[in-house]
This record gives C-alpha cells, sequence and structure tokens, in this order.
C-alpha cells in the first residue's frame, strides 16, 4: 500500500510540475522564442555571416564572426555540423571553427531565453557573455596548439564561402518586433508590471475553480513548486488548441496555405494576449488588470499580423512558420517529457544531498557540476528544468551555471561526431579545454553572486586569460625559434 | 536516367525536400533514381555549409533551404539538357 502511494504521489508531482510550466513559464518566453528561432532560420541568408569565414579573412575577424554564426545560424543541428565542417576544411580553419561549434550549443536562442525566463537573466546574461569569451578563447588556444598541422590544412578555394546575400529590411524589422514580443512579455521592468487599467468580472466560479486547482495540483512554496492559476488552465487548453491547429495548417504547409494556417496563428495571438493579462479570482468574481506588459504585447502582435500579411513575401511567410513549427514539434514534446520527469526526480532527491556537494562555490562544487554535464545527456532544453530543481534543491548558482554550459557543450554523441570531423586528439584536447573553463565559468559567476564586486571578477578574468595568452606565446615562441634554427641548419 | 541525392541526417526538412523533388519528377513525367546521403563524412564531400543538400547528377543545385516545386522541375529539366 505504502508503495502504491509512493507512486501516485511521484505522478502527482510530475503532473503538477508539468502543469506549472505549461502554464507559468512556457508562453510568454518560450512562444516568442520559437518564432525567434524559426525567423532566424527561415529569414536570415547563411551568405551574411558565412563570407567572413573564409581563409583569407583576418583572425580577427573571423573568430567573431564565428561566434555570430554560433548565434544567428546555428539554431538547428541541420546547421552546426556541416558549417563547422565547412569553416574547418575549407574556411577560416580550426580556431573559428571550435569557436563556432563551442558557441553554437552554449548561446543557442532557445535555451538563452529559456534559461532567462526560468531561473533568471542574470543567469542568462552570464551564460551569454561568458560563453562568448571562453568560446574564442578556446578556438585561439586549440588553432595555437594544433597550428602546424592546420596550416598543411588544404589551401583550397573559398568559393564555398565567397557567396553574398543581404538580409532584406522587412526581415530585419520583423525579427526585432519578435524580440520586442520577447522583451515586453517576459522582463519585469516596473512600467511593463504596473496596471493601467482593471475590469470586473462577476464570474462566481472562478475563485472555487482555483481552489479546484490547487487542491488537484497542491504545491509547497517552499520547495520551489508552483501551483496551477484559472488563467494557467485557460492557457494550458489554448496551447493543446494551437498545437491540433497547427498540426492541419502548418504540416503541410508547402503544398499551400489553408484556412488552418491562419487560424492558428491568430490563435497563437490570442494565447500571448490572455498570457499578458493579470487575472485574480476572489470570492466576488474576477479582476482582469491590463498591464503595461498586456499593451506592449498587444502593440507587437498587432504590428507583426501586420507585416505577415502585407510586408513579407509568401515564400518568407512560409519559411517562417514551417521552421518555428518544426523547432516546437523537435524539441516540445521532448521538454514535455523532460520536465515530467523532473517533478518526480524532485520527489527523490533529497537537498542536503545537494547542498553538501554543490552548495558553496567551491571548485569541487563547480567540478561536480561539470561533470554532471558531461555524463548526462538532456535534450536540447530539458538541461533548464533540471537546473531549476537544482536551484531549489539548494545548488549554488556558480556550480549550476558550470552544469548549464557544460551540458548542451559535451555529450557523448557530440564529441564522436566532432572527433570524426577533426581527429580523435583533437576532440579530446577540446573536451578538455571545454571541461576547464565551465568550471572556470562557474567560478567566476559564483564568485560573482557571493558579492566579489565586477571589478574584481573582472580582473580574475583579463589576468586568467593573460597568463593564458602568455604561456601559449612562449609555447608559440619557442616553437617557432626551433623552427628557425632547424631551418637555418639545412 | 538522372540520378537525385538528398543530403541530410534525416531531419524533418531533408523530408519535405525528398518529398517535394519526388513529386517535381513525377509532374514531368521524368524517371530518376533518389539516394538518401545521411552519412555525414559522405554529405561533407559535396561543398555545402548545411543541410537538406540536393544533387542532381552530382551537381549542388541547393543547400540549407527548402526549395519549392517549381524550382526543382527548373533543375531537373536543366540536368537532363545537359545530360543529353
Amino acid at each position: 500500500m505504502e508503495f502504491l502511494s509512493l507512486i501516485g504521489r511521484l505522478f502527482q508531482s510530475g503532473v503538477g510540475n508539468l502543469a506549472s510550466y505549461l502554464a507559468a513559464h512556457v508562453l510568454l518566453c518560450l512562444l516568442p522564442a520559437f518564432y525567434i528561432a524559426g525567423a532566424m532560420t527561415a529569414l536570415i541568408p547563411k551568405e551574411t555571416v558565412t563570407r567572413f569565414l573564409g581563409r583569407s579573412t583576418p583572425k580577427f575577424i573571423s573568430y567573431p564572426a564565428s561566434a555570430a554564426a554560433g548565434f544567428l545560424l546555428a539554431v538547428c543541428s541541420c546547421t552546426v555540423i556541416p558549417l563547422f565542417a565547412g569553416i574547418y576544411k575549407k574556411g577560416a580553419g580550426l580556431g573559428p571553427a571550435i569557436t563556432f561549434l563551442f558557441i553554437a550549443p552554449a548561446i543557442n536562442i532557445l535555451a538563452l531565453v529559456y534559461t532567462g525566463g526560468v531561473i533568471g537573466m542574470d543567469l542568462a546574461i552570464a551564460r551569454l557573455l561568458l560563453s562568448l569569451t571562453f568560446g574564442i578563447g578556446i578556438g585561439i588556444i586549440m588553432a595555437l596548439i594544433f597550428r602546424r598541422e592546420d596550416k598543411e590544412h588544404d589551401k583550397a578555394t573559398d568559393a564555398l564561402f565567397a557567396g553574398q546575400a543581404a538580409m532584406r529590411r522587412a526581415a530585419v524589422i520583423f525579427l526585432l518586433v519578435l524580440v520586442a514580443l520577447l522583451v515586453a512579455g517576459t522582463f519585469q521592468f516596473d512600467f511593463l508590471k504596473q496596471a493601467y487599467a482593471q475590469i470586473e468580472l462577476p464570474l462566481s466560479g472562478a475563485q472555487p475553480f482555483q481552489d479546484f486547482l490547487y487542491r488537484l495540483v497542491p504545491f509547497d512554496p517552499a520547495r520551489g513548486e508552483e501551483g496551477v492559476t484559472a488563467q494557467g488552465a485557460l492557457l494550458i487548453g489554448m496551447l493543446v488548441l494551437i498545437g491540433l491547429t497547427s498540426w492541419k495548417g502548418v504540416e503541410k504547409i508547402h503544398e499551400g496555405f489553408n484556412a488552418w494556417t491562419w487560424i492558428s496563428t491568430a490563435l497563437v495571438g490570442l494565447t500571448l494576449l490572455v498570457a499578458s493579462l493579470g487575472v485574480m479570482p476572489h470570492t466576488g468574481g474576477l479582476t482582469i488588470a491590463f498591464t503595461g506588459k498586456f499593451f506592449g504585447v498587444l502593440l507587437s502582435v498587432i504590428f507583426l499580423g501586420w507585416m505577415i500579411k502585407a510586408v513579407l513575401t509568401e515564400d518568407e511567410t512560409r519559411d517562417f512558420l514551417w521552421e518555428s513549427w518544426k523547432f516546437v514539434k523537435q524539441i516540445f514534446p521532448l521538454l514535455i517529457v523532460g520536465v515530467f520527469a523532473v517533478g518526480i526526480i524532485r520527489m527523490l532527491i533529497r537537498p542536503e544531498w545537494i547542498e553538501a556537494v554543490a552548495g558553496q562555490n567551491s571548485v569541487v562544487g563547480n567540478v561536480v557540476g561539470v561533470i554532471f554535464g558531461v555524463f548526462m545527456y538532456f535534450p536540447t532544453l530539458v538541461e533548464v528544468p533540471i537546473a531549476q530543481m537544482f536551484l531549489s534543491l539548494g545548488m549554488h548558482r556558480g556550480p549550476l551555471l558550470a552544469y548549464l554550459i557544460s551540458d548542451p557543450e559535451l555529450s557523448l554523441q557530440s564529441i564522436l561526431i566532432t572527433a570524426a570531423i577533426i581527429g580523435k586528439l583533437k576532440a579530446w584536447v577540446y573536451v578538455g579545454w571545454v571541461a576547464l573553463f565551465s568550471t572556470l565559468a562557474g567560478l567566476i559567476y559564483g564568485a560573482w553572486v557571493d558579492g566579489t564586486s565586477i571589478g574584481v571578477v573582472f580582473l580574475y578574468l583579463v589576468s586568467f586569460l593573460a597568463v593564458l595568452a602568455g604561456i601559449l606565446w612562449f609555447v608559440n615562441n619557442r616553437q617557432g625559434r626551433v623552427v628557425e634554427h632547424g631551418a637555418s641548419v639545412h | 536516367m538522372l540520378t537525385v541525392k538528398i543530403l541530410g541526417s534525416g531531419c524533418p526538412n531533408c523530408k519535405k525536400v525528398e518529398s517535394i523533388a519526388k513529386l517535381a519528377a513525377q509532374t514531368m513525367g521524368m524517371e530518376a533514381e533518389f539516394v538518401k546521403v545521411t552519412d555525414y563524412s559522405e554529405i561533407m564531400k559535396y561543398p555545402i555549409l548545411s543541410t537538406p543538400g540536393l544533387v542532381i547528377n552530382e551537381k549542388v543545385v541547393c543547400a540549407g533551404r527548402i526549395p519549392n516545386q517549381a524550382e526543382v522541375t527548373t533543375w531537373l529539366a536543366n540536368a537532363e539538357m545537359e545530360a543529353a
């Protein structure tokens, strides 16, 4: 009997976690994020960035360009591996290729937005900045370590990188408005949170319905759990409808638009609007507050709708809707399973364990975070709810960042593919550097969280990079002299 | 007969390209052999920077996006003229 009740409790915890995630976090951050990812894939021509990745481009341009490519072009794995191999074999060489490989999963737009929405903007920004710095750093280090082989690497033509294309101005504006939608919906600015108008609906059923939901999905705020609100329940229903209508309208979009395409797109806008309202049930009925958030979302949705109808070409709209839907279809089912599983696991882990291992910003804590990240492979985005679980169980934010950087970066599958392209030795050296830098990222960020001033943290970072550069310069110089010496003997 | 290769690891976009290419050939009443290339080391032999790639008679005609049926029809017709 006891066993059965445990199973029941676990199941309830899983469902509760899932429901509160769908209702609270998914909408205003993930829905726009999926659309941004779709727009980036569909509307940014790859040539705008790849033309800076050729062999003849100066290094100080090709490294930042690889970082930009990792961020802008590599939302989907369809691009990561071919582009990585292309840069390595026919383009700017090993260094920029490694930078690209590092950046692509680390600051993938979906993961970044989701981290910001679920865990906090500070962690998302730390993830962004440290990944950029270290991505370029690891690229330069790898290029120096293996520079001889890299020089021998084929002197093939730059033709692959010669293509030029510009992004249409309308597409740029479209992307920016999508970003504005995300900002309006998720950022916690005061003018967005403030209510400018409110109405009262005399719905006497609202409060009992809310109580019923809280009983159905019990939660304990002390453990970092959240309940499902009446608004949340409505939103989950709308999400299901979006899924169904998109299946009818977007799955076969290459055969032409149909009525379902527009119904599902309109439904997305409507759902975002409902999600941005402030809804407070009370005994007399329901108070609906129109916050700054609501007006921001309303403006963005209207503008986007107008652009889709009047400004984007049919091809652009089709590609945009298809790519966004493709991401949802690929990632969302796994995310749902992942969140459900996290809800169950949360019941089984004792906070004391986490507290003991990674409760402090220690070297051990950060190393454990990285090792866990390397050996556990979670599908895209699932690392975020897992990180949030650790956080609520008492993990320090430093080791948490170390885990968040290393997890999408290093998985057995990605190491094997990398090894197939650049060779085993290079691949494992790369893995070593990523592990080291992830640990370091955690330590630095953790020190900042613990109150070290930003100036001192910056000093740590700069002095570490300086030492590293010094060592590499020294090694480089000595080898250079040996080579020169050898040459003069002959 | 033309050889049409679809390069890609089996992502949704590759399947779309395959179905569009097959439809184009069918509509034209053209006979073609369709080959799916999923092995990355094979794919890397072609000069493409992102999948899906569409290759007609060993020539890359399109990569990194889903072409429409009219485009594929043109490429198939061109390839047949060259082959003849």
